[in-house]
């Protein structure tokens, strides 16, 4: 199949879960359905980070990165603070050898 | 917004939030866009897929199973299949967020062409607390600011990719999951969150090895909220 069908079908699926999403925001919900968004981003952002970090083959200079990162968030609430220091500790780790 | 009139202000303060972000999102758009050229596709064919699917990892599923610039049949129906599942988590988001900005019939159309995990993440926990609270403009200043990274990069990579350094060797992998560290712990505010999120990484760890990444995001994503909304609303009906 040709690049340019293969990239417009690959839009075409990308595109509808996209707008589907969007477009039930007029939906209304009972309290179980409005308690289940609010913890979607929780379960999100932790199924994002978890096989990022234990299932690289740097996984434990990515842990090391990530509890340094994770105990600056906690203490300042500053995502530049977080990423910066967790990145440096990363760092850390990978030149001591961890 | 208020009224009709588009907020450009909250538009810029939501290109300006994504920022940090870039560091982590240049390295991969510019793996994607070497890889896609290996495979035999042009430099426009490259910038065009950046554009159009703009999803990082079915971007990257794809752009390895490139041949000659095409992609053999059967395997051209598994790689479109493949990239609905990865992305189908995407109906989350959308339904996530649509519950708290309001959209017309065209912002939604434009909105959903650049939403990311990204994007979301940034605007769910950043946009209440921009000054005109989560806003259309917000959104679209956040996703447009991935937007324009990615592309930027993806032309950069599918021009000059050969001498660029290798992003593995800078170790910039790690900064995705810090940027996602960074915004989940504002959100763990309760033990039934801490419950959730440990359960959800945890359970994403463990299906990741066998099922793929985005497929695992969408049910892990599903699990990990039915088990928060189930343990809170039979605390509140406990209660009651």
């Amino acid at each position: 199949m040709s690049g340019w069908l293969v990239i417009g079908l690959m839009w075409a699926v990308t595109y509808a879960a996209r707008l589907l999403g969007l477009s039930l925001g007029g939906l209304n919900l009972p309290p179980f359905w409005l308690a289940f968004l609010r913890f979607v981003p929780v379960s999100v952002f932790a199924a994002l980070i978890v096989p990022d970090v234990l299932g690289s083959p740097e996984w434990a200079q990515r842990l090391v990165g990530a509890a340094v990162g994770g105990a600056l968030l906690w203490r300042t609430r500053n995502l530049a603070a977080g990423i910066v220091g967790g990145f440096a500790a990363y760092w850390a780790a990978r030149m001591l050898g961890v | 917004m208020t009224g009709q009139r588009f907020d450009w202000g909250a538009f810029g303060r939501g290109f300006r939030v994504m920022v940090p972000l870039w560091a982590g999102v240049v390295p991969f758009a510019v793996a994607y866009a070497v890889t896609a050229r290996a495979g035999g596709l042009s430099v426009w064919e490259t910038c065009l897929m950046s554009v159009t699917v703009f999803a990082g990892a079915s971007q990257f599923a794809a752009a390895g199973q490139f041949v000659g610039g095409g992609v053999p049949g059967v395997a051209a129906v598994a790689l479109v299949g493949t990239t609905f599942v990865l992305n189908a988590r995407h109906v989350l988001y959308g339904l996530s967020l649509s519950r708290q900005v309001p959209l017309s019939r065209w912002q939604r159309a434009v909105a959903a062409q650049f939403l990311t995990d990204e994007a979301y993440g940034m605007v769910l926990v950043a946009g209440p607390r921009d000054p005109g609270g989560l806003s259309v403009g917000f959104l679209l200043g956040a996703e447009l600011s991935l937007f324009a990274a990615w592309n930027a990069a993806t032309l950069l990579g599918a021009l000059a990719g050969a001498v660029l350094p290798d992003p593995d060797a800078l170790g910039v992998g790690v900064i995705f999951p810090l940027a996602f560290l960074g915004l989940l712990v504002p959100l763990l505010v309760g033990r039934v969150a801490v419950l959730v999120a440990v359960v959800s990484g945890l359970g994403a760890w463990a299906l990741g090895r066998v099922l793929p990444g985005g497929l695992v995001v969408l049910l892990v994503g599903v699990g990990g909220a039915l088990l928060g909304a189930l343990i809170s609303t039979r605390r509140a009906e406990g209660r009651a």
